[in-house]
């Protein structure tokens, strides 16, 4: 990326500045921590320390919870297994700067693998977001009877004290949480920042349009699970050498609980809110347990009521949204650019048909929704799927795109048979799918909803986010006849119900999708859009070959764009043929006149 | 467990009685996190501090020098009566955000917790023994309260089935789970429903509080060592209490099982895993029985 080209325009400039803010407050932050030991108290530097390390826990919390939306209790228990891993080391081999490394190593370790296990049986095809928060309450339960079992291995419901642990005194403890503390917070802050970061806040604004943008949410999530276990972990390596005492409760779910109030608190989404939260209330905590414990707590538990209630983004959230309010006007806007058009995916293999359904059923115990479907399209066709309302349009489109839909029959992209193929799988043979009510990013600006359409074909970066937006040059044409392109760094939530039907149609667009099906995309547009909308499907199909799906109302319409019409009713394919046919066809007449059944 | 083993037949039935008494006591205590959940989605995880407040009222009624019996009824108001403030002023603004309220009515359990500490101390609480002694069952001599436990755990059933079917209120809290929305068209007041339903959950959550009373003994965080099994418990039932009757019977035998042939330690997590192990293959769970 050439910089020099891009240093006129104001904003790379001005985001270029925020993130030299960012260094320089971590430098400040760093002095701080190394400077502290010398002008703070014992006491504060003892308490100081533990609360920065589970600052970091804080942190871990923050990029699940507040980010991605997994609730989660459980980062206590990837806390406990890694303190105790060190612990365990320290005690029973000893503490040559060997073993140290050992504990270090397996206190990394074991908390990723038991993350990644627990991540693999928490995240599958069609989890709920109420079985991650009962898994990760049943995960510090289980580690915690698993410590109690232990006997002299583990120490039990004593805990293990009294080992040797790093050769540091009190103020090189602080100094080394300290700065963890400050590396953690700068890296989460730079990735949740970048592109990659991006992807998090996608998923939990909508996870099935990251499934369908062709994204696999569940191994994003097992990954992110893992990671953060190793950070985790590593906070646990910490704890054991600074407090020399490891406990069950370290990895008990009421720590875990503990830690999701302390980020609320501070402010979910904001990684700096929840670090700072942490540090404030432990500390607090330690000062004021002696002379009010029970009112302390009360105290707390009262704060975080009406937080969750009132303010459910937490302090640091208005001062968000002042820094928002002051500056108005959109976000950033990259420059766009035309990527060149793509090969097909198969070789041109002559006429062979894109998509053939054979025999395909849909049924919900005795009742049947669809029977006996069978249906090819090839390239360039232009498929309009037409019927009254409940003839099972809706459920074929979710048969073509989700393996595990039909119930009898075959669904073949490019011959190969979808069934058991979960959504992004299907996506990646080059389907694209734009639902009925548009499904897009809330939380997003326009650019990064296009940019999570184009996460399956290059991986973003961790590190920033990027200047410019290379989309397909129908996609930039759909934006450009919508008028978003002039609108590209505006929050999604800000968009009219038209401008958001064409965002998704540009988003599926992006995918470069060889077949694409819609589900009445021009409902509730005006006659302007609309006409625009059918502009541009007839140039995908006619033009760049690829072959559409439309479910649609409009006959008018239909009959305008379609190359073929199929004709649906009670579930049952009753005409597929030319425009001309269908709409002089008796039966349709019929249909559409209501009443008679065929 | 309870009897000093005579023979085989009398382990046998010992361990027998265990498992429907286990199971007895955790559908007693389930069943009001079970009707909050069916009817209105919510996960009331202040569920653990209605259990304590219910012990409490046990203690209260001790002090007081009442018959220890009359403690059930004031723990069943009680925990109605604060429930009714909780879902009018905590629940009523997060029925969109299920998982804040998951979050919020922990907080409302940590201060109830504290309110509790600070009004009787955090020490270990005991009280009166309601039915002691034991009984004999076909030659084996077992825990009367366990057995009443069990004769409490039909009766809420049954009570509760009569509820749902027999009356108004049933009726349209069924229509309430069936279709929330159609219920309000039709001219339900669902917000009184749900009000009403949040308050008869809390109650019983308070009510099993006083009945465990003479099995554990009574401390202000007693009830979330209660809470994670009930959840579990729960999630696997669904709406359905039949479904929630058999999870407490299979799961609860199991915790019987393994406490008694493998460690108490693994039986004390036997619950959490069997639920998340049933809910990965099956993520409906029971829910279908």
């Amino acid at each position: 990326m050439s910089d020099a080209t891009l240093d006129t325009a104001a904003e790379p400039g001005r985001r270029r500045s925020r993130m030299r803010h960012l260094w320089v407050l971590a430098l400040i932050a760093a002095g701080l921590m190394i400077a502290g030991p010398l002008f703070l108290d014992r006491f504060t530097v003892n308490v100081l320390t533990r609360s920065m390390i589970f600052a970091i826990l804080a942190v871990t919390v923050d990029l699940l919870w507040g980010f991605t939306g997994i609730l989660t209790f459980g980062q206590a228990a990837f806390f406990g297994a890694g303190a105790y891993a060190t612990a365990m080391v320290l005690t029973h081999l000893g503490s040559t700067p060997g073993l140290m490394v050992l504990g270090l190593v397996l206190s990394i370790v074991l908390p990723v693998l038991l993350a990644a296990a627990v991540g693999w049986l928490t995240f599958y095809p069609g989890s709920t977001d109420f079985y991650a928060t009962v898994i990760s309450l049943v995960v510090p339960i289980v580690v915690t009877q698993v410590i109690y079992s232990g006997g002299t291995w583990t120490g039990s419901s004593s805990g293990l004290v009294g080992y040797v642990g790093l050769d540091l005194s009190l103020g090189g403890f602080f100094r080394l949480a300290g700065l963890s503390l400050v590396a953690v917070v700068v890296v989460a802050l730079i990735f949740v920042r970048s592109d990659a970061g991006r992807v998090l806040t996608a998923i939990r604004n909508n996870e099935t349009r990251c499934a369908y943008l062709g994204i696999s949410t569940q191994k994003v999530k097992i990954a992110l699970t893992a990671v953060l276990a190793a950070v985790t972990g590593y906070a646990g390596f910490l704890y054991a050498n600074a407090s020399g005492v490891v406990a069950p409760e370290n990895a008990g779910f009421v720590f875990g609980t503990q830690l999701v109030v302390w980020t609320a608190l501070g402010g979910r989404g904001t990684v700096i809110g929840p670090a700072l939260g942490a540090v404030a209330i432990d500390y607090l905590s330690a000062q004021l347990s002696g002379q009010m414990p029970f009112l302390w707590q009360l105290v707390i538990g009262t704060l975080f009521v009406a937080m969750i209630i009132f303010m459910p983004n937490g302090l640091a959230a208005l001062a968000t949204g002042w820094r928002r309010m002051r500056r108005g006007e959109d976000g950033f806007s990259p420059q766009l650019v035309a990527l060149p058009p793509r090969a097909a995916r198969v070789p041109a293999d002559g006429d062979s048909p894109l998509l053939r359904i054979e025999k395909l059923e849909k049924s919900y115990g005795s009742q049947k929704v669809l029977e006996d479907i069978t249906l090819q399209v090839r390239r360039g066709e232009l498929v309009s799927l037409v019927g009254p309302n409940g003839a099972g349009k809706t459920t074929l489109m979710r048969c073509m795109t989700d393996g595990k839909a039909a119930s009898g029959g075959t669904v073949r992209i490019h011959g190969t048979s979808i069934s058991g193929m979960v959504p992004d799988q299907i996506v990646a043979r080059g389907i694209g799918r734009k639902f009925q009510v548009a499904s897009v990013f809330d939380s997003l600006t326009v650019a990064e909803c296009l940019r999570m359409a184009r996460v399956s074909h290059e991986a973003p970066s961790f590190l920033r986010s990027a200047d410019s937006l290379s989309l397909p040059q129908a996609a930039i044409e759909i934006l450009r006849l919508t008028g978003l392109d002039q609108h590209l760094g505006r929050a999604v939530s800000l968009l009219s119900h038209g401008q958001k039907q064409s965002l998704e149609l540009a988003m599926v667009v992006s995918l470069e999708p060889e077949l694409i099906l819609l589900d009445e995309p021009t409902a509730g547009l005006t006659a302007a859009e609309r006409a625009t909308i059918g502009q541009v499907l007839m140039k995908l199909t006619s033009e760049l070959g690829l072959a559409a799906i439309l479910v649609e109302h409009d006959l008018d319409f239909v009959r305008d764009i379609s190359s073929r019409i199929v004709v649906l009713h009670q579930g049952r394919l009753v005409l597929d043929g030319t425009v001309e046919e269908v709409v002089n066809d008796e039966i349709v007449k019929r249909i559409y006149s209501g009443g008679d059944h065929v | 467990m309870m009897a000093p083993p005579h023979s085989k037949e009398s382990r046998q039935m010992t361990l027998l009685l265990d498992i429907i008494t286990t199971a007895a006591i955790l559908f007693i205590i389930a069943t009001g996190l079970l009707t909050i959940f069916g009817v209105l989605k919510i996960i009331n995880f202040a569920h653990g501090a209605w259990l304590t407040v219910g012990a409490y009222c046990a203690v209260a009624v001790g002090d007081l020098g009442w018959n220890p019996w009359a403690a059930l009824p004031v723990a069943f108001v009680t925990g109605a009566a604060l429930g009714g403030l909780t879902e009018r002023f905590i629940v009523r603004p997060l029925y969109a955000r299920p998982l804040d309220a998951i979050l919020a009515t922990w907080g409302l359990g940590i201060i109830i917790g504290q309110l509790i500490t600070l009004g009787f101390g955090r020490d270990v609480q005991f009280t009166k023994a309601l039915l002691p002694g034991t009984a004999d069952v076909f030659g084996t001599s077992y825990s009367v309260y366990r057995l009443f436990a069990l004769a409490a755990a039909i009766a809420i059933g049954l009570g509760f089935s009569w509820l749902m079917e027999g009356t108004r209120l049933g009726l349209s809290a069924r229509a309430v789970i069936m279709n929330e929305a159609l219920a309000r068209a039709l001219g339900l007041d669902t917000r009184r429903i749900r009000w009403v339903t949040f308050m008869i959950g809390c109650g019983l959550a308070a009510l099993a509080g006083t009945l465990l009373t003479p099995l554990t003994s009574v401390d202000p965080n007693m009830g979330v060592a209660w809470l994670v099994g009930s959840f579990m418990l729960v999630m696997v039932a669904g709406q359905s209490f039949a479904a929630l009757a058999l999870a407490c019977l299979l799961l609860g035998g199991a915790q019987v099982i393994v406490s008694t042939y493998v460690s108490p330690i693994l039986g004390g997590i036997t619950v959490a895993v069997l639920a998340a192990v049933v809910l990965r293959i099956s993520p409906k769970g029971f829910s279908r029985v």
